[in-house]
């Protein structure tokens, strides 16, 4: 359980990160004003911090969950 | 629990009248610091000595940008050595451990306010960042990596490697208690728990390496990728900023861990292999650097653009030669004090032993003409003229140089202070090298046909600088107040 959930964030984080990279933020084409040097979807960059975050964040995750046999 | 702590350990909670009297005394630093940035924030950057490239020939960037770009460097230490001792096994460098991973979390806290004084509108700046922040910019990754991912991991690791002392100190009736219990957040130090650490603590050490290359090479392309800007553009950046990162913070720790060895009186702990081992260690990093220096030198002067000669030669020669070769000057006199231990014993013992009374006082001595001239660079004073600041200057060069001279038989027989010296001068070498990346090139090095800049820094944003340095003792100094400086675990069981 506590792998599980320690391995599932970090899949989560990383997929956070290339999602927020390549596909919110990262401009694609050619550009053609200004604006397109802006992620195309306003605070992408907040969400690749969030996932950089995530994936340190499953370390706590995994050594503070209890033990079931503590339970 | 295998051990149980019996008093709070390395002076938590002790607080003797010259500790109230040097906290207060950098409270009124930080204070000043606070009282200078509010002016710049009612008045504008106008008070500082910061102006547009080219059409006002000054420099956008300058102590501000220098000091992040220092402070992140200093970070490099610490969660290298807590990775590196977790990797590698290094069981005898485990006391320095803790004291490092707080170095880095404060010097990462310290690089993000030196940052904030830079923008004219810095909530405006901070909202924009999250919001419009370019993933193909340097900039995306400095704050991405160094500041939120680098900080955070920091911080995981800190916390996950003092959970264990936590629990112990738990068991200690005190005021303190409470907030031991819920760092410790259950912890029981069983055998199952310890391992479960052991995994973590790797695989941290083993995500923390790449990230943390990563982190001070994307701060060496904001400047190494400008192809518009002679002096920054190159390749050796990056690679230059890790290493100058590892001189930095290593150097720091040296002189952290001399500090505390005197301070604690814990010679045991902080035995002597530990400052030989770093001190090798940040010998072999400056003699990397210099290598890297030369060769960037060499290039640009032989076959570089002409913008790349003229800011090569300003370096050499010209405005900034007295930075550029105090620097140099520094790392060299590392270098020396850092391969006196490996002199033959028999050469070391011919060497007159000296008391280093003499050498300080020299070196009291020294600062009195180098604070009347930086005072006057600064426009703080004028009382000179450019000759008698020149003069001036010299007699600060001569009186330091007899300091060095005569401290060197003391530093021969005391690895200690050895490394402590080493230390010192690395960071002064650290600061003026960083000063050289980021000046001489926004004020010599414009392509277009603008006449040289200048930039003098005010008392502005010398005052916020200072009062960054003292804001980070202060949270350096509280923290050990109230958490263990080295494993308290290690040191019982050792005693058991």
């Amino acid at each position: 359980m506590r792998a599980t959930l320690a391995i599932l964030m970090v899949i989560v984080g990383f997929a956070l990160q290339a999602v927020s990279y390549f596909f919110l933020a990262a401009p694609w084409g050619i550009p053609s004003s200004p604006v397109y040097s802006n992620p195309r979807v306003p605070f992408a960059p907040t969400l690749f911090i969030l996932g950089v975050m995530l994936v340190f964040l499953a370390a706590v995750v995994y050594e503070l969950l209890p033990d079931r046999q503590a339970q | 629990m295998a051990a149980r702590v019996e008093q709070l350990p390395y002076g938590i909670g002790r607080f003797s009248i010259r500790l109230y009297l040097l906290l207060a005394a950098l409270l009124v630093i930080v204070g000043w610091g606070i009282f200078a940035y509010s002016r710049q924030f009612v008045e504008g950057l106008v008070v500082t000595g910061l102006r547009d490239i080219g059409t006002m020939g000054g420099a956008t960037w300058g102590l501000y940008i220098s000091f992040d770009v220092y402070f992140v460097g200093v970070s490099f230490a610490g969660i290298t050595m807590a990775a590196l001792i977790r990797l590698f096994h290094l069981e005898h460098l485990r006391p320095v451990s803790r004291m490092a991973e707080a170095l880095t979390v404060v010097a990462l806290i310290l690089a993000a306010f030196s940052v904030l004084p830079d923008l004219g509108q810095p909530l405006r700046g901070i909202v924009n960042l999250f919001r419009y922040a370019r993933p193909q910019s340097p900039f995306f990754g400095t704050f991405t990596l160094v500041i939120s991912g680098y900080l955070f991991a920091s911080l995981v690791y800190l916390y996950l490697d003092g959970r264990r002392d936590a629990a112990l100190l738990a068991q200690q009736p005190g005021p303190l208690r409470g907030f031991y219990r819920l760092w410790a957040a259950g912890y029981r130090d069983t055998p199952a728990e310890r391992a479960r650490h052991e995994r973590v603590s790797f695989w941290l050490a083993i995500a923390i390496v790449p990230l943390l290359v990563t982190a001070h090479s994307t701060l060496g392309f904001v400047f190494g990728i400008q192809a518009g800007r002679p002096g920054w553009f190159s390749t050796l950046q990056a690679p230059g900023f890790v290493v100058m990162a590892g001189v930095s913070g290593i150097g720091l720790l040296l002189v952290i861990a001399a500090v505390m060895r005197a301070v604690l009186a814990e010679r045991e702990q902080l035995h002597e292999g530990i400052f030989r081992w770093l001190g090798t260690l940040l010998l072999l990093l400056i003699l990397t650097y210099l290598y890297f220096m030369v060769v960037e030198l060499l290039t640009t002067t032989y076959a570089g653009h002409h913008h790349e000669v003229r800011i090569s030669l300003s370096l050499l020669t010209g405005e900034f030669a007295w930075l550029f070769w105090g620097a140099v000057a520094a790392l060299v006199l590392a270098v020396i004090v850092l391969l006196l231990p490996f002199l033959p014993p028999g050469l070391r013992a011919r060497v007159p032993a000296t008391s280093p009374r003499w050498a300080l006082v020299f070196g009291v001595a020294a600062l009195v003409p180098a604070s009347l001239v930086a005072l006057q660079g600064l426009n703080l004073l004028t009382l000179f003229s450019t000759g008698a600041q020149r003069l001036l200057a010299w007699l600060a060069v001569a009186l330091a140089l007899l300091c060095f001279l005569l401290l060197l038989p003391y530093l021969s027989r005391n690895v200690v202070a050895a490394g402590a010296t080493a230390g010192i001068l690395v960071n002064v070498a650290a600061i003026g090298k960083r000063l050289l990346i980021v000046v001489p090139s926004q004020t010599h090095g414009t392509l277009l046909p603008y006449a040289e800049g200048s930039y003098t820094p005010t008392w502005v944003e010398v005052s916020i600088v200072v009062g960054l340095f003292a804001l980070g003792a202060l949270l350096y100094i509280l923290f050990f107040k109230v958490f263990p400086v080295m494993e308290v675990h290690a040191a019982e069981e050792g005693a058991q």
